[in-house]
């Protein structure tokens, strides 16, 4: 295989001794959290909207109340939702340091656009929020400012998909270059399908949640809206995600779906699509049912939940069998390099050491060592003028000397020289070596 | 840098990139989010002592901006300084991330505290605001999360002041002749500008975001259609610049500590940083412009102070200007003057740690960079490629500094040089008035095959 990994970071990694299970399990959980609010914010937002332009046809205030309701939810799940990704980022690029920062440059700029995109995102929803009681009587311009947030958080799944699968699957190094070459991928497909369906699914039957708990709260008439609405969002979404689910580990690359087989992660998405179908039995047989408690809502959430854990756990399986292999090889690229380059370091250490101490009196080492070489030399015009020509030029000692420490344009060239760190006494020892050079020419 | 994929920013560059995002969030989070924090929580403090309902409402107004700018673009642009130091310097973020983990993320536990406890003194203030116990308990809140915010920045300025002062003398922390390096962890999060960098952030912060403040209270007071907001203007602002005149006089105390814990060879930085290269020997006009504009935000709050009702028409806007200046430039200083590398002594700005110029020198920087072509690697027998072999090494190791032609543009600073010209000033690039730049790394040949690669930038008819 054409393996094409940068080398890792030659200091030790802190782990505190403990073993990187531990990390694998650490990052599951940090990683189940941020993407459940992720779910929470696709989802919330998406519904504000819908029940937003609801509200405006039925006109039923009550519809207008649950999507206004939905955008407290948007902020919370948008704001903790960053929050808990940063995470996840941490603990990974501290142990794949090379691989997801490859990964990175080559989606790169794309990339930003999940900050810049963000940020647009971010101040879109607060505005849709914000202006909600200022624009009641401009429902389209309103709308249109919700469409636009949700539009735009839409957008940022597709960009940190494709990073993320570049990531998990490093023999696409050396071939993908750039982000449309991994976003119109199956792998990216398969994977933003089963996205949007569990944020779908999700938001569903958070929804059941709360609006059981407004019943219990007196809220009756919100609170039902949202009962029967989040049924038919779990029921509309979770089917096509039951059947997705267990395909999901096939579509990487042939290496990882293959390593994939000889361990009990591939059992993992069966499990999770059968926690689903028996949370869609559960909720189908309270479909007729206007009001549910939130006992019954919290046990489809459950098995949401426990299934959401399950696909984390079968991702983080795919990551552990497709860096076996580039691990080992980029450990021990990384050795041989660093042990040549530290061997060569001493001997240059070394001969340093042994070197005898220059002599500054001596003006061509002392020109050598102030830098002077790097524009001047004595018969050649470079960046500067040539010794010769200056000595040919300019006789007055004190002129030179100054145009040495102080600078000096437009003498000889457009390219002025710049002050030089050096000492008069120093100066001068240059100067009395560059008048002397004319002399011997003569 | 050389083992990484090639990224290059065309005509901005990559620092300007990085830039853009850093100068955001260094505004936001110094201003809004930690400065603020303390001042929101002070300024509601202060209301309900006084009992003074009108500006405890007008607080709120001043928190909800705070709230919105803090949490979508300082939050992200936070997020963004990780990876824009991805796309710039793989190695640099990743050594930091080696040194730095668990206290990045103890970080992240605050930042939990710190947006939970946003999140909840904005949610929950107009339910609490009726009631003493309940502004009390808002209150509570604020300086809650006030504390939160403050730890964040004591953890990041620690990172930060690394990478100037990574070493106490004679207390290493690491040693760079070992592989894997074993970190002293203690030796680099104790660093000698560590403290004095967090006392200067910190009352800066709450000074520049006392002037933000009083912007915003102007604004939203000017544009309010309620009479009472007018009203209390005045009363706020002469409070925020209360917090002004005590801050801005210790801000300048602790700078000078900062000043004084930087190393010589860094300040002898400091003129080309501040006035650019085109200016560098005009230093003394920096006086002028730093007496300019702290004087302009000395005299501003002493009028906002003693007379808040006079205070001038859009004065506020140009104190908050003021603050901005001065701490672009606190920032372009701090960064410049660590050239010319990024951790001090231990990578340069390309990303090229020390210990490995020798044996790059030997072997060649594009002997490792596994993300090249093969044909862009060496230069041919017949050097037909030799333009083509300069451009990765002007990829790999000028890249992160200048643009081809942008900001910066080697095109732009050889123009009239001729190629012996530019071949010898490669020899000595620290040399010649630039002790900023790192040295030239590689093979005779590589320098060559850049020295060539520069030179047909400003040759007509020569395909790059």
């Amino acid at each position: 295989m054409n393996w094409k990994l940068p080398f890792d970071i030659p200091l030790i990694t802190p782990t505190l001794g403990l073993p990187l299970e531990f990390f694998s399990i650490l990052g599951i959980i940090v990683f189940v959290v941020h993407i459940c609010f992720i779910y929470m914010l696709i989802g919330a937002s998406t519904a504000s909207v819908i029940y937003n332009i609801m509200g405006v046809f039925k006109k039923d205030s009550n519809y207008d109340k649950f999507a206004y309701r939905m955008t407290n939810y948007t902020t919370v799940s948008e704001n903790m939702g960053a929050l808990w990704g940063v995470a996840p980022l941490l603990v990974i690029s501290v142990l794949f340091t090379g691989f997801f920062y490859t990964a990175i440059l080559k989606v790169s700029p794309h990339i930003l656009h999940i900050i810049y995109g963000n940020i647009i995102a971010f101040l879109l929803s607060y505005a849709y929020k914000f202006s909600w009681h200022a624009l009641q009587n401009h429902k389209g311009f309103h709308i249109a400012i919700g469409l636009s947030a949700v539009l735009a958080f839409f957008t940022l799944p597709f960009v940190f998909m494709s990073m993320t699968n570049l990531y998990m699957q490093p023999e696409l190094f050396a071939t993908i270059n750039n982000i449309w070459d991994i976003m119109f991928t199956p792998v990216t497909g398969f994977r933003l399908l089963n996205f949007f369906l569990t944020a779908f699914m999700a938001t569903g039957v958070v929804m059941i949640f709360i609006g059981a708990r407004w019943v219990k709260k007196g809220e009756i008439e919100v609170g039902k809206i949202a009962i029967s609405q989040g049924k038919k969002w779990f029921l509309l979404a979770t089917p096509l995600n039951i059947v997705v689910m267990p395909l999901l580990p096939f579509v990487f690359t042939a290496r990882i779906s293959e390593a994939l087989m000889h361990t009990g992660f591939i059992y993992l998405p069966f499990i999770s699509s059968i926690l689903l179908i028996i949370a869609f039995l559960y909720v189908l047989n309270k479909f007729n049912d206007e009001v549910v408690t939130p006992q019954t809502a919290l046990r489809a959430i459950a098995l949401v939940v426990v299934s959401i854990f399950l696909m984390a756990t079968t991702r983080e399986g795919v990551r552990v069998v497709s860096f076996a292999e580039p691990l080992a090889l980029q450990a021990q690229a990384t050795s041989e390099f660093m042990n040549a380059s530290i061997a060569e370091y001493k001997k240059y250490k070394e001969e340093l050491a042994n070197k005898p101490a220059m002599d500054l009196k001596n003006p061509v080492i002392l020109a050598e060592s102030k830098g002077c070489l790097a524009c001047h030399s004595v018969d050649v015009k470079l960046v500067g003028p040539s010794y010769l020509e200056v000595s040919n030029k300019e006789r007055n000692k004190d002129v030179l000397i100054h145009s040495i420490q102080y600078g000096s344009a437009n003498k000889y060239d457009v390219i002025p020289m710049p002050a030089q760190d050096i000492t008069a006494d120093e100066a001068l020892i240059l100067v009395d070596w560059i008048l002397s050079l004319k002399d011997t020419n003569k | 840098m050389f083992d990484y994929p090639i990224f290059e920013m065309p005509f901005i560059g990559q620092r300007m990139l990085m830039a853009i995002n850093a100068i955001i969030h260094v505004f936001v989070s110094h201003g809004g989010a930690v400065g603020g924090s303390i001042v929101l929580a002070a300024m509601a403090w202060w209301a309900n002592k006084k009992n003074d309902m009108a500006a405890y409402n007008l607080t709120f107004k001043v928190v909800m901006v705070f709230f919105i700018v803090s949490t979508s673009v300082g939050a992200l642009t936070g997020v963004g300084m990780w990876i824009h130091a991805n796309i710039l310097s793989p190695n640099a973020i990743g050594g930091l991330i080696r040194v730095f983990f668990w206290k990045w993320f103890i970080e992240w536990i605050v930042f939990n505290f710190e947006v939970v406890l946003l999140l909840l003194l904005f949610m929950s203030w107009k339910k609490n605001q009726e009631t003493a116990q309940g502004r009390a308990k808002t209150i509570r809140i604020g300086v809650y999360y006030a504390i939160s915010s403050w730890l964040t920045m004591v953890i990041i300025t620690a990172i930060l002041a690394f990478m100037l002062t990574p070493n106490f003398d004679g207390q290493p922390w690491v040693d760079p002749e070992v592989y894997p390096g074993n970190v002293n962890y203690n030796n680099a999060l104790f660093n000698p500008t560590w403290w004095p960098s967090l006392a200067f952030r910190t009352f800066t912060s709450i000074a520049f975001a006392a002037a933000l403040a009083i912007m915003w209270t102007w604004i939203i007071a000017t544009f309010s259609k309620n009479e009472e907001d007018k009203e209390a203007k005045a009363r706020l602002v002469k409070f925020l610049a209360g917090i002004m005149l005590i801050t801005v006089p210790i801000s300048a105390i602790f700078g000078y500590w900062y000043y004084t814990e930087i190393p010589a060879a860094a300040l002898a930085m400091i003129p080309t940083a501040v006035m650019t290269r085109a200016f560098e020997d005009r230093f003394d006009l920096m006086y002028l412009i730093a007496i300019g504009i702290g004087g302009s935000i000395i005299i501003t709050t002493i009028i906002a102070y003693f007379s808040p009702k006079r205070m001038p028409y859009l004065a506020a806007s140009l104190m908050v200007a003021g603050f901005l200046v001065l701490w672009g430039y606190e920032e372009r200083v701090r960064e410049f003057i660590r050239k010319p590398f990024l951790i001090y002594n231990y990578m340069y700005s390309n990303g090229i740690r020390v210990t490995d110029v020798p044996y790059l020198n030997k072997v060649g920087i594009l002997e490792h960079a596994v993300f090249l072509d093969e044909n862009k690697k060496r230069v041919n027998e017949d050097k037909s490629n030799i333009i083509e072999v300069g451009k990765s090494v002007f990829q790999i190791e000028c890249r992160i500094c200048h643009t081809q032609n942008g900001i910066n543009g080697l095109k732009g600073l050889t123009t009239g040089w001729s190629h012996d010209a530019i071949r010898n000033r490669l020899n000595n690039l620290p040399g010649g008035g630039t002790p900023y730049m790192p040295p030239f790394v590689g093979t005779e040949a590589e320098k060559d095959a850049l020295a060539a690669y520069i030179k047909s930038l400003n040759t007509k008819g020569v395909i790059k």
